[in-house]
């Protein structure tokens, strides 16, 4: 038995370490003058230092927040105001709304972008201009996710009896919805909209194929970065990293304490 | 008047439909209806998919994807298998700090992921020199640009991935088989292949379904890494519709619902084979 373990824990090291030297070399890389020997040469943290007072590169962290957070509230929006009206009004049309949600799942980032970008490219009116494109394909890739973060709050509350509830007391459904079920599902709405936040921040074929390069996100200015100097491109890796690692983390935290919280009102 | 104010709400679904019908539906019907005509205008055709399968160059490109796929797919599972083992069989600690790991890493794709390697095993790569100064030729004329190099990074981001979608499946062996197995005289490699793989296969080929899918639909890897100079399916679909060129919808479309069918073909072959996996255990 004891053996079993000690080839298991030489597994686990090998593999992560295989992981971790990539993030390992790259990090390494940012903080020195050169390494083009056994050894880098000359530990520096200038190359943090102009990007954070790059315009260009602050601008394009900007760009990165904004275009997460605004299709992630949109979508927030549509799948619970559908749900509200589905499960309240039409629960027959529920089935139909579940597969609109879970289509983006199959389909490839590189196909939505094309079909949407082949279809309204040069179209008139409000379509055309790329940044509705966009949001709009966000919107579409994060709905699985959204939608299933809101399904699995609703599934864990009681709807109908809180709504019913919430009408005697003299409110209207609507508004029962967004003041009393809506607060109750709010830790599940944030741990998707947290993986949503990690899927577009990650995004790369979208945002290149819609809007080419008019509009630079973090991801964008790397692979520009990276063609002219790989140290300054190092440095912009170890922050898109560190995002992503913070984001996954809180992800993990929230999980665990919502896990941990059911076991404990499980056991009263 | 009950049934009215029913009505009404409607409404409410209506922004989820405008959306969705126009992001979702519209565009995935508009392009495969391309497919069917003529870049050059015309009636109902099959001429774009007869180019896709009789032009070197997609063909290439349809061969290099699952080639890429199939390959990175493998690697990947094996090396997961062996990972999921080890955090099913280790705990505390080491089992967390691996999670940790693993949970970490696996959002490590795409142009990130493809410039660590060009840092690590591009021309002039660190480990490239490293190579040099210790005398290894191997490493030191390693060719990240090409189809190996290409399919070793891909293989990275296939392991987190499917070690996560393994481990749970690893909960459903129990430590009594294990156990009474060996009390019958198997060995433990005797023990895995007759019971364990069995057991788990339907998990297994589920997440080699899944690999697939996320390897072939890789773009942002590849492009860092090779541009535009290498046949790969989401290269070629994105280049008949972005930049300079000619945007070609129909041969465009084509490839897409190419790649699209790739996909249905994998999960397909995948049920198909789960499904006499579970036959075969409830006859046993």
């Amino acid at each position: 038995m004891k053996k079993k373990t000690t080839a298991a824990h030489i597994v686990i090291i090998l593999i992560g370490i295989y992981l971790l030297i990539p993030l390992f070399a790259t990090a390494v890389y940012s903080m020195f003058e050169k390494w083009t020997g056994l050894l880098p040469e000359g530990f520096s943290v200038k190359h943090y230092l102009t990007l954070f007072t790059e315009r260009e590169f602050m601008s394009a962290l900007f760009n990165t927040v904004i275009i997460c957070i605004v299709p992630i509230v949109i979508t927030i929006l549509l799948v619970l105001l559908a749900l509200f009206a589905v499960t309240v009004y039409f629960p027959r049309l529920e089935k139909y709304v579940q597969i609109l949600c879970m289509i983006p799942y199959t389909i490839q980032g590189v196909i939505l972008s094309v079909s949407i970008l082949s279809l309204y490219a040069g179209s008139k009116g409000i379509l055309d201009n790329r940044m509705v494109m966009l949001v709009g394909a966000y919107c579409i890739i994060i709905l699985p996710y959204i939608y299933q973060g809101i399904r699995n709050g609703l599934n864990a509350v009681n709807m109908p009896m809180l709504l019913d509830a919430a009408e005697m007391l003299g409110a209207s459904k609507l508004y029962g919805f967004f003041r009393v079920i809506v607060p109750n599902i709010i830790s599940g709405i944030t741990v998707s909209s947290l993986l949503a936040v990690g899927i577009i921040f990650g995004d790369y074929v979208l945002i290149r194929n819609i809007t080419g390069t008019s509009f630079k996100n973090v991801q964008i200015y790397l692979f520009l970065e990276m063609k002219s100097s790989s140290t300054k491109a190092s440095a912009v890796f170890v922050i898109i990293m560190m995002t992503t690692f913070l984001i996954t983390a809180l992800v993990l935290f929230l999980k665990n304490k919502e896990a941990k919280g059911r076991a404990k009102s499980a056991e009263r | 008047m009950k049934n009215k104010t029913k009505y009404l709400y409607l409404l409410v679904l209506l922004p989820f439909l405008t959306v969705v019908i126009l992001f979702e539906v519209i565009p995935l019907i508009m392009i495969i209806i391309n497919s069917f005509f003529p870049d050059k205008g015309g009636s109902v055709t099959l001429e774009n998919y007869i180019t896709v399968f009789s032009k070197p160059l997609y063909k290439k490109a349809i061969l290099n994807s699952v080639y890429i796929s199939c390959v990175s797919s493998g690697i990947g599972i094996i090396i997961a298998f062996f990972g999921a083992k080890a955090a099913h069989e280790s705990s505390g600690k080491f089992h967390n700090a691996f999670m940790r790991v693993l949970n970490m890493v696996s959002n490590f794709a795409g142009v990130p992921l493809a410039f660590a390697y060009m840092i690590m095993l591009g021309n002039s790569g660190v480990l490239l020199q490293l190579g040099k100064e210790i005398g290894l030729d191997a490493l030191a004329n390693y060719k990240l640009y090409t189809t190996s190099g290409l399919t070793l990074i891909y293989v990275y981001f296939q392991i987190p991935l499917s070690t996560l979608l393994l481990i749970p499946a690893f909960e459903g062996i129990r430590k009594e088989w294990q156990e009474s197995s060996l009390l019958l005289g198997a060995s433990s490699t005797r023990f895995w292949t007759r019971i364990g793989l069995p057991v788990l296969m339907p998990s297994i080929l589920g997440t080699i379904s899944v690999l697939f899918a996320n390897a072939l639909a890789a773009y942002a890897t590849a492009y860092a890494l090779l541009m535009n100079n290498y046949a790969l399916l989401p290269i070629n679909v994105s280049g008949m519709f972005v930049g300079d060129v000619t945007i070609r919808r129909g041969l465009g479309g084509a490839l897409s619902v190419c790649m699209m069918l790739l996909m249905v073909i994998m999960i397909l072959i995948t049920n198909r084979i789960t499904k006499r996996f579970r036959k075969g255990g409830a006859k046993a």
